[in-house]
């Protein structure tokens, strides 16, 4: 257990490492000075080369990397290339608690909604019930989060303009605030959030659930007359989430590749989109920065999934 | 019937690779329906001119199989109809839409003809944000501008970058996986880290980085080239270049997995004792039996890559204006959403159908080629 933990934890490391020096080595190859965009008109050489000084980018690479990478280490990510004298946490932080709490609801929607349905599906397979839900799945799961999003949107507006009520289509209350007024413009979006996740869980759930239902185990139960109740949810599906824990980490993945196009849609003042307005900007450390937060976000997931799974399934500490 | 000729078709019919030996006598005829799916009683006595379709029935190759089964999955013929009418209209929709309708007398641009304004740049701007009609056939954006015919640009820009990105993949999918299955070492141990890697970074994020950070200078370099112009599609081969780099090392990593299953069969065993050299091999044992595989995570993964396209154009980092494309499309249309709806509907419906279709075609491709899959 001990020796697996420590041998992802090493990978782990190598992962960050790796992403930060991407993240880098594209900010330092890009084409373009970003000192120079940003003085715009007000080109001042002596000022030029003081704010070159300034930010170390007259550095050799490798000591603006290291430079960095020590920064990094004491959480420090550096000051605006845009907002001169900002550092890049003060514009982080408003948006690290949005999009941490669009990503917590975002997961309960999957896995609250999803694994039942999929479970469900199971249990009555090949009814109407599995056919529709299962349709439903394929299409929400093969769907860019983006087209979801949308097609809300426009359900949204079609009923605000039908009935007069305002509904918000784009709008974010204070984050983990659940007064009505904070909490109606963040159903829709949360939804759609989850929507992939949902559609990805309910399929796995299904699937694994009726490996399990298979089993030489659960025809034993039956067979010994227990009551089908207590065959599904006591013998069966404790068995059938075990695989599930496994691929919180894809559902994490999912989630930050979501992140960009609800937030961008819905107007959601959160990483996402503050990650996107900084690629438009051209604010370096502002994208290193949220790259690499994002990265860890989706490193630590697979790591929590990993232990989740050392937890469910004993054999593996054997290994 | 010899017992020994009975034991030998009955081979023949399971494994249906292996090639009967020009057989005296035929199979029995279930076994014959089994493998070739036919109803048919078989000749007993065979005419020399037919024995070439007594082979074909005696052993259906692996292809053949699943070409068969392909066919008989409605969900996904449908899906490949559907793909073939797009690419049809992509490609021959705007000639022909622009010999259509005659000339406009614009009270702001003098007379113009068909071939300008159904073009996907034209903007015509006292003509905003109309419905369909016979001169627009799906209406105007705000601008002004033809839907159907930025609708069709689109369409050919999507499958422009998927055709780039799938051959990106395939290649390069194809030789490291080969590589790094066939012979293992240090190839494999870096297709292994850098795979780890590319999994932890989002593919999309890296891809947004990319465009983002390099876009605005290539979009002017590329320019120049003389197939792009400089009609805003310049980030094209950056948005392409970008998403290929993303996707060929999952690839690589199903190619590397089927090699080294396909490595210890018998039949490389057999070729490498009768002197058969690595590339030989490769070439001729490893590659073929790899399309499959190939064939459906690259179906597959064209539904992402279109997603992905029209995702960095939606955000503003690909395709530029006057240039179009489904994601800047539904961008472009965002704004009107409450008083225009129809105009970010349009795109938004023809982008599902396409990633709908491809998808179901590369399911039903899985579930040909790998009855196993099939949950």
């Amino acid at each position: 257990m001990l020796q697996f933990l420590v041998k992802r934890l090493i990978g782990l490391i190598f992962v960050i490492v790796g992403i930060t020096f991407i993240t880098f080595i594209m900010g330092y190859l890009a084409p373009g000075d970003p000192i120079r965009a940003q003085m715009g008109d007000h080109f001042d050489y002596h000022t030029w080369l003081m704010l070159r000084h300034a930010y170390g980018l007259d550095l050799p690479w490798y000591q603006q990397y290291y430079n960095y990478l020590v920064h990094l280490a004491h959480l420090d990510f550096g000051i605006s290339f845009k907002y001169q004298n900002r550092p890049v946490w003060d514009i982080l932080k408003d948006g690290v608690p949005v999009s941490l709490e669009l990503a917590f609801w975002g997961l309960i929607v999957e896995l609250l909604l999803g694994i039942p349905v999929g479970i469900l599906s199971a249990i009555r397979a090949n009814s109407w019930i599995d056919t529709l839900n299962m349709g439903v799945a394929l299409i929400i799961y093969a769907l860019p989060p983006f087209v979801i999003a949308i097609l809300a949107q426009v359900i949204i507006v079609w009923i605000d303009s039908k009935t007069g009520a305002s509904w918000p289509s784009s709008s974010w209350g204070a984050p983990w605030q659940y007064d009505w007024a904070d909490l109606q413009p963040k159903i829709v979006p949360i939804l759609v959030y989850g929507a992939a996740g949902y559609a990805y869980f309910a399929r796995l759930a299904r699937t694994t659930m009726l490996e399990v239902l298979r089993q030489d185990y659960v025809r034993t139960a039956r067979a010994k007359g227990l009551r089908e109740r207590v065959v599904i949810y006591w013998h069966a599906l404790r068995n059938a989430l075990i695989p599930l824990v496994t691929v919180l980490g894809v559902a994490i993945g999912l989630l930050v590749a979501g992140t960009f196009f609800i937030e961008q849609i819905f107007n959601i003042p959160g990483i996402g989109r503050i990650s996107l307005q900084s690629v438009i900007d051209l604010d370096y450390p502002v994208i290193q920065a949220t790259v690499v937060l994002l990265a860890v976000g989706v490193v630590v997931g697979n790591l929590i999934s990993d232990i989740l799974y050392t937890i469910v399934d004993p054999r593996i500490r054997l290994e | 019937m010899s017992m020994d000729a009975h034991q030998r078709s009955s081979e023949a019919a399971g494994e249906s690779f292996v090639k009967p030996d020009a057989g005296l006598q035929p199979p029995p005829a279930e076994l014959l329906e089994l493998a070739a799916g036919v109803s048919e009683t078989p000749p007993l006595a065979v005419p020399p001119g037919e024995e070439e379709l007594l082979q074909e029935r005696r052993a259906p190759s692996p292809l053949r199989e699943s070409l068969r089964r392909l066919r008989r999955d409605k969900r996904a013929m449908a899906s490949l109809g559907l793909i073939i009418f797009f690419v049809l209209v992509a490609f021959f929709g705007p000639p022909i839409y622009q010999h259509i309708g005659g000339i406009y007398q614009s009270p702001q641009n003098g007379p113009v003809p068909a071939s300008v304004y159904h073009s996907y740049y034209h903007e015509e701007l006292i003509r905003q944000d109309e419905g369909p009609s016979a001169q627009y056939w799906l209406g105007t954006d705000d601008l002004g501008r033809d839907i159907l015919a930025r609708l069709m640009q689109g369409m050919l820009v999507s499958i422009i970058v998927a055709t780039l990105v799938e051959v990106v993949d395939i290649v390069l999918g194809l030789i490291v996986g080969v590589l790094a299955g066939y012979f293992g070492g240090w190839i494999d141990q870096l297709l292994a880290r850098f795979t780890d890697l590319m999994f932890a970074f989002p593919g999309l994020l890296f891809a947004i980085m990319l465009t983002g950070i390099i876009g605005p200078g290539a979009s002017d370099a590329l320019a120049k080239l003389p197939i792009i112009g400089p009609n805003g599609n310049g980030r094209l081969l950056l948005v392409s270049l970008a998403l290929a780099i993303t996707v060929w090392p999952l690839m690589a990593r199903y190619v590397r997995g089927q090699t080294l299953q396909l490595k210890e069969q018998q039949f490389i065993e057999a070729a490498r004792t009768s002197g058969s050299s690595n590339l030989r091999i490769i070439f001729r044992h490893i590659i073929p039996n790899l399309m499959s595989i190939v064939v459906v995570a690259s179906t597959l993964n064209i539904s992402n890559t279109i997603i992905g396209e029209a995702g960095i154009s939606l955000l503003g980092l690909g395709v530029q204006a006057p240039g179009s494309s489904l994601g800047l499309m539904i961008s472009d249309a965002t704004p009107y959403i409450n008083t225009h709806p129809w105009e970010i509907l349009v795109p938004t419906t023809v982008l599902a159908l396409i990633v709908l279709a491809f998808s179901f075609l590369g399911d039903g491709l899985r579930d040909a080629f790998d009855p196993r899959s099939k949950d």
